[in-house]
């Protein structure tokens, strides 16, 4: 479990926090929220409740705290109590946090107040307790009994932190012109009490520009293997070697928060609602738990098999019926209940090394999965130093080990590959996993660096083959937009540039930065993304300027042509076709090959095909389409069940894409009209959505504008023709 | 299947949540494969028999058969959804689709397996076939007409149109010793070339593995180079294939007609489908090629388990099928009317379709190269899921090819890679990848097992590192690292390389071995040997030469090494020596309780027990030995639960469950020894 905490957040709303400074286009008060609203948001996205926040205003108009009736804790307000912050906490906390009429209030006593509420509720118990102090120092401030303070801060192991409204910070870079003495003096009051308490304090400017830096998650590391790392067989050899190993995770994905399926919740579904699925403000929270009118979305699933006799050729069976089983190509297999393990391999547990392989006879994109860290159980000294002796070897020789993982009994074996790693203070074992025979398929591309020609003989000058020239312009390019040295590190030396730390999920931090800016910001548009997520999504500009040049150079090499889009078409070449002898086949059957004078159902395809090529204008392009789509509707009329739908379906595809190609998308479109008409009718058997269905899938739909210039139908009607109705 | 089709959909239909849709295109680039096998006297003939040890000595038609049967078997576990059917022509028996037999619609053509998804019925007359002489010899009789060419083409024709109408792969196998089947007609060869003509038309490509005869060599020239065309045609995204034909397998060298076939299958597998096709891929600013991703590397897992019908005829697969409900009303949800809407603060956020999608655009799909870095500075860790293979493609850009060929020479040469930002389909969520290049490789005939090209694999971004757990660290002497350095030389893997075919998947192949059998009705089979046990006692040997090689006493000079005995030293003694000598030096307040035990521990065993196992266990667990006296005493049911426990999990066995079921495991795990 992470650790609890509890965190308090005292924000100073007095007047003078209306002010705008320093040229911002914001009230202080407004610019310090930003800070604020960031920092709650993010603590309510971890959703867990024994993350805690409170948040006390300071120099408001009213007084409401637990030390109300003396003087010195007058103008302070405790807004929200320390709890687990839920959105109706958060709007009621927009509503409150308002500037007041008064400078009266003192940030001394509001800290005071604050320790006084974590002490209460955190008691004696394992908290991180933190309080905030977001301020524009210009209050009157009693720093007395400062020392108090300092004890109980320190005693109760609690972090002060101190955020100024334009405070000076040597370290960030900003000093405050003409500063305010009182500020002045507050400033050096509070950055005393803060060094006293150990705590931190800084100006609000670079904790705003920190913001869109992403917080990375820490999590415990969990054991994925504890066991043994065994090079032999300890129970049949005892010359066998064993270290005892944890193994943890090195990377894990860590993916963008999903969203859930929500529809308009059915009792307020009404005309006037319709619109907007947001409600306005808060307002709406009394309509019931869920303000936004929401309700979740179920997904129910049932069973079906083939029954001839019923309609649609399919029945709906109970669960209770169903045993579970596997598919053994087209056949079921039944398995019972008590034998379901039958199929499984028996394992037990263990790590064995099965050899080792020089570093350089691996090929680096064989890693098949996210990578582990193994180290040697952490009190065992003889593992330990064991494990030392390995690390070291396999780093001297510049070799991989090649493992077998069974990581619990029962699970099925994998084989790693572990590297080893050995820092100034720490050794370990990398690991990722390798594929199987069964992982690797096995496709044969043609060599890039020669040509074979069809009489086989071997060509190194060929139009795909690189030229002298192009092979030296691309190196030198290559060369210049090297990143290894382009960054720079701390002290400013060259250092590698876009290192795997700098680089955060552009998807995943962009939706947390939504979600958190729409609980906050209800009515306002989402604002564009942090920097940093897109930082590398282009090469950096500089390294473009530097090599502009060769970038020329190495374009004028390629001479790369964009091709027409015209041009591109997924339509063969249908007459230039011939087989490996070049024999002409057309010379072969000479003027007497048949031209069928419709369409063959017994060879719709090729028949069509063959129509079309000795047809001309568009009635006999018309006339061609229409005759093999009645055989597409016969075909779909006595299908029995779904088994003639393949063919129809491939008829219907070879019928859109030889319309698209002589540019009459719209006989297409008629057709598909006229079958749809007669599909919703049920003409052509009775019940035939399903097979709407398959031409959906099969994006047969309406021929749109974006598929061919000649089509009248927009992309949003063919969109719309899709639906059964 | 009807249930994945329906997955299909909800995934595939939402484009804003694009989530698991990755390799849907691909999987349903389905490939149906007709295998065509000529029966005749010459093919039924086996070859002269030769003084290889190979004792299978097989007529090319039953080694064909036995191809075939290897190859169903193959597709059932790698491409469940395929189908296949096996035709053999030249039979003086005739059966076609829905025939009885006798009948003629294809006079000597014997469809034997017909096109569809293999079930178990047709895995078992294959198999039947293969296995059973009597059955085969009874099918096999070669006719003493001829079969024209043109019937036989025209045969295949019908059967893909019928069987798999919209497949995006068709290919027809032949395997045939007859290289002029129409010696002294050419009408009928003219017809043949005409019906082959259709058959690419149509998108079928033809695939023929011709077999040598003794005294002749196989001349495709004759006539098969008229009816064989070059390319793919009618999947523009399918590679440009090799222009190298199969060689003709013949028995010969010890090679058997079956392996020669069979690698010759294998080596014509092309990939179906592209993972993205015409990717822009920009090296530079403005300047682009366009290239074709295919996975190459996938982990090939069992296909899911699913429900079956029990009460019709024969057990059948029930489809799921998915409907949406509203929770309050239970009515029946349109997927127009679905809202997006994350939770937070205890309810939800809701969101426009416009919004989420706007949310998760970076950019159009593409590979955009940030800049170059050399290899060495990728972190061997730094990777979470299989790269994806990318080759050119000429179809957006011409010169694509060259340009690709340049940089990937450049990266090979200079051991470089590439820095890219990855989108790669519409609204998916960007990635940082590195581009690796990657070499041709050939085995020793020449075949390539590698294709030349590059791979693109996604970088972890910071938010997917974790930290490396926190450790003690006690480095190794010199002297130990020099024992385990020489353990390491001496244990490479063959050709001191890894090389995946080598590793078959235990799991999985069992897997689909004990549905074979329980499907096909037959026993369970035994265990077949699994490659990734390591080679024991070749391991023990090279531990056994390391001790007998070492000197007496070499390079040790400590005290405590000294009288660990000069005869017996190896690594595991080496360590305890060495640790104990360290925890002597390190005796301070610093030790834990622990350690302090395990010296007791050590410095109370009176001289060196030379049986003693080199386990270097927590030492409260019960040692081997003394868990075999009480297992030898049959007083295992003696001992305490925590102690069988602890002795169970040091070896990496199961310790959860009662008492007697602990005492069980223990006992089965003696007795297997």
């Amino acid at each position: 479990m992470a650790d609890k905490e509890a965190t308090i957040y005292i924000v100073d709303v007095g007047s003078s926090m209306g002010k705008k400074c320093n040229g911002r286009q914001e009230s202080n008060l407004d610019w310090a929220m930003n800070y604020v609203w960031e920092k709650i948001t993010s603590t309510m996205a971890l959703d867990r409740k024994t993350v805690t926040c409170g948040v006390i205003g300071l120099r408001t108009d009213a007084t409401v705290n637990e030390m109300e009736m003396e003087e010195s804790f007058q103008h302070i307000s405790v807004f929200q109590e320390i709890n687990q912050i839920l959105l109706p906490d958060l709007k009621a906390l927009r509503r409150k946090i308002k500037l007041s009429r008064t400078d009266e209030g003192d940030a001394i006593s509001a800290i005071v107040i604050a320790i006084s509420m974590i002490t209460k509720y955190c008691k004696k118990l394992k908290y991180k307790r933190k309080i905030v102090l977001v301020t524009d120092a210009l209050g009157s401030m009693d720093a007395d009994d400062s020392s108090e303070i300092t004890k109980k801060i320190a005693s109760d192991n609690m972090e002060l932190v101190v955020i100024g409204i334009d405070f000076d910070d040597a370290e960030y870079g900003f000093k405050e012109e003409d500063k305010d003495p009182v500020k002045a003096h507050n400033e050096a009051v509070l950055r005393n009490l803060v060094n006293d308490c150990d705590g931190v304090s800084g100006t609000m400017q670079q904790a705003i520009d920190e913001m869109g830096v992403p917080r990375l998650k820490s999590t415990r590391p969990v054991a994925s293997y504890k066991g043994q790392l065994t090079l032999g067989n300890p129970v049949e050899y005892n010359s066998a070697m064993c270290i005892d190993v944890e193994r943890y995770p090195r990377t894990m994905i860590r993916a963008p928060p999903s969203a859930s399926q929500y529809i308009q919740r059915s009792d307020l579904i009404s005309p006037s609602s319709s619109a907007t699925l947001l409600s306005g403000d808060g307002d709406a929270a009394m309509a019931g738990s869920d303000p936004n009118g929401l309700t979740s979305v179920r997904n129910t699933r049932s069973y079906q098999v083939k029954d001839d006799e019923a309609p649609g050729g399919k029945r709906d069976v109970d669960r209770e019926e169903l045993a579970k089983g596997y598919a053994y190509g087209s056949t079921a297999v039944p398995i019972a209940e008590s034998e379901w393990n039958v199929t499984k391999l028996e394992t037990q547990a263990g790590l064995e090394i099965i050899g080792f392989i020089p570093w350089n006879r691996y090929e680096r994109y064989m890693h098949m999965s996210v990578s582990c860290v193994t180290i040697p159980q952490k009190t065992n000294n003889k593992a330990i130093m064991g494990f030392s002796s390995l690390v070291h070897a396999l780093f001297e020789l510049e070799s991989y080990a090649v493992a077998r993982l069974v990581a619990k009994a029962e699970r099925d074996p994998l084989l790693i590959l572990l590297a080893p790693s050995i820092e100034s203070d720490y050794e370990c074992l990398l690991d990722v996993q390798l594929p199987f025979a069964e992982d690797l398929r096995l496709y044969r591309f043609p060599p890039l660096d020669r040509v074979l020609t069809v009489s086989g003989k071997v060509t190194t000058q060929h139009r795909t083959i690189p030229t002298e020239a192009l092979n030296s312009a691309m190196s030198d390019y290559v060369d210049r937009m090297d990143l290894s040295t382009f960054g720079k590190d701390e002290e400013g030396k060259p250092a590698e540039y876009m290192k795997i730390q700098d680089t955060y999920s552009a998807v995943l931090h962009r939706i947390d930065q939504a979600v958190r800016w729409r609980a906050v910001h209800p009515n306002e548009p989402i604002p564009p993304p942090f920097d940093i997520l897109v930082k590398y999504s282009n090469p950096p500009e500089e390294l473009v300027k530097k090599a502009k040049r060769r970038l020329e150079k190495l374009a004028a090499a390629a001479d790369v042509k964009k091709v027409p889009p015209k041009v591109n078409s997924r339509k063969r070449a249908r007459a230039e076709a011939t087989p490996i002898s070049g024999l002409d086949i057309d010379a072969l059957l000479g003027p007497a090959r048949k031209v069928p004078k419709t369409v063959d159902p017994e060879d719709p395809i090729l028949s069509f095909q063959k129509l079309l090529d000795s047809t001309e204008g568009s009635d006999g392009i018309r006339e061609s389409a229409e005759s093999l789509a009645n055989i597409v509707e016969k075909h779909v009329s006595d299908s029995f069940g779904g088994n003639l739908y393949g063919r129809a379906i491939e008829e219907l595809r070879v019928m859109r894409e030889e319309m698209i190609e002589v540019e009459e998308p719209g006989v297409y479109n008629t057709i598909l009209r006229k079958l749809k008409e007669k599909l919703l009718k049920g003409e052509l058997g009775g019940e035939r959505k399903d097979f709407w269905y398959e031409v959906r899938k099969n994006r047969l739909g309406l021929v749109d504008k974006k598929s061919s210039e000649r089509s009248d139908v927009s992309e949003e009607r063919a969109r719309e023709f899709n639906a059964f109705r | 299947m009807a249930d994945d089709r329906w997955r299909r959909d909800s995934e595939g239909g939402d484009e804003e949540e694009e989530e698991v849709v990755d390799e849907t295109a691909y999987k349903t680039a389905k490939d149906a494969v007709l295998f065509v096998i000529e029966v005749s006297r010459s093919m039924l003939t086996p070859p002269p028999p030769s003084d290889s040890k190979k004792i299978d000595n097989d007529s090319p038609t039953s080694a064909s058969l036995k191809c075939a049967y290897a190859l169903m078997q193959q597709r059932i576990i790698s491409n469940p959804t395929d189908m296949m059917g096996v035709l053999l022509y030249g039979t003086e028996e005739s059966k076609f689709q829905g025939d009885e037999r006798g009948s003629t619609s294809y006079p000597h053509c014997y469809l034997l397996t017909d096109l569809q998804i293999p079930d178990a019925k047709d895995v078992k007359a294959l198999k039947t076939l293969v296995e059973n002489e009597e059955e085969s010899k009874q099918l096999l009789v070669p006719t003493n007409a001829s079969v024209p060419m043109s019937d036989l083409l025209f045969c295949a024709n019908q059967i893909f149109t019928t069987k798999a109408p919209n497949f995006s792969s068709r290919r027809l196998f032949i395997v045939t010793d007859n290289d002029n089947p129409h010696e002294s007609n050419s009408r009928l060869k003219s017809s043949a070339i005409v019906r082959a003509k259709d058959l690419y038309d149509l998108g079928v490509v033809i695939e023929l593995f011709p077999i040598s005869r003794p005294d002749q060599d196989f001349d495709r020239a004759i006539f098969f180079d008229d009816i064989i065309y070059n390319a793919a045609p009618l999947d523009p995204a399918a590679p440009a294939p090799l222009a190298t034909a199969s060689a003709p397998s013949a028995a010969k060298d010890g090679v058997t007609i079956l392996s020669s076939l069979l690698s010759s299958i294998n080596s014509r597998a092309v990939a179906r489908r592209a993972l993205f096709s015409n990717l822009p891929l920009e090296i530079g600013p403005g300047f682009k090629i366009s290239v074709k991703g295919y996975i190459l590397l996938k982990r090939q897992e069992p296909k899911r388990s699913c429900y079956v019908y029990l009460k019709g005829s024969k057990p059948e697969i029930a489809a799921g099928v998915t409907t949406q409900m509203a929770d309050d009303t239970a009515r029946e949800v349109e997927k127009v009317e679905i809202k997006r809407a994350y939770k937070f603060g205890g309810e939800q956020i809701a969101f426009t379709k416009e919004e989420i999608a706007a949310l998760r655009n970076f950019g159009d799909p593409g590979i955009r190269i940030i800049g170059f870095k050399p290899i060495s500075m990728l972190p061997v860790w730094a990777n979470l899921k299989p790269a994806t293979f990318i080759y050119p493609s000429e179809d957006d850009y011409v010169g694509s090819t060259r340009v690709f060929s340049a940089l990937q020479q450049k990266l090979l040469r200079d051991q470089k890679m590439g820095l890219a930002w990855f989108v790669a389909r519409k609204n998916a969520a960007p990635q940082i990848a590195v581009i690796l290049p990657g070499a041709e490789k050939t085995d020793d005939k020449d075949m390539q097992v590698m294709p030349p090209g590059m791979w693109v694999a996604p970088l972890p971004f910071a938010d997917d590192v974790r930290q490396n757990p926190e450790t003690p660290l006690i480095r190794a002497p010199e002297q130990l690292i020099d024992l385990m350095r020489e353990v390491v030389q001496q244990l490479q893997l063959p050709r001191a390389e890894y090389d995946p075919s080598k590793y078959p998947n235990p799991a999985l192949q069992w897997h689909y071995r004990i549905l074979q059998a329980m499907a096909l009705g037959e026993d369970i089979p035994d265990m077949p040997e699994d490659k990734t046990v390591p080679k024991y006692r070749q391991i023990d040997k090279v531990w056994l030469r390391l001790k007998s090689r070492m000197f007496p006493g070499a390079r040790l000079s400590l005290h405590t090494l000294q009288r660990a005995g000069p005869y017996i030293m190896d690594w595991g003694r080496a360590l305890e020596a060495h640790i104990s000598v360290w925890e002597q030096e390190n005796q301070s307040a610093a030790t834990t309780a622990l350690t302090k035990r395990s010296i007791a521990a050590d410095t109370d065993i009176p001289g060196r027990d030379a049986k003693r196992a080199k386990t270097v266990d927590l030492d409260d667990v019960m040692s081997d030995e003394a868990m075999k006296k009480s297992f030898d005493r049959n007083e295992i049911g003696k001992l305490t639960m925590p102690v069988m426990k602890a002795w169970l999990q040091s070896k990496g066995l199961t310790s959860s469950g009662k008492k007697a079921d602990l005492v069980d495991r223990l006992e089965n795990w003696f007795e297997k020894k």
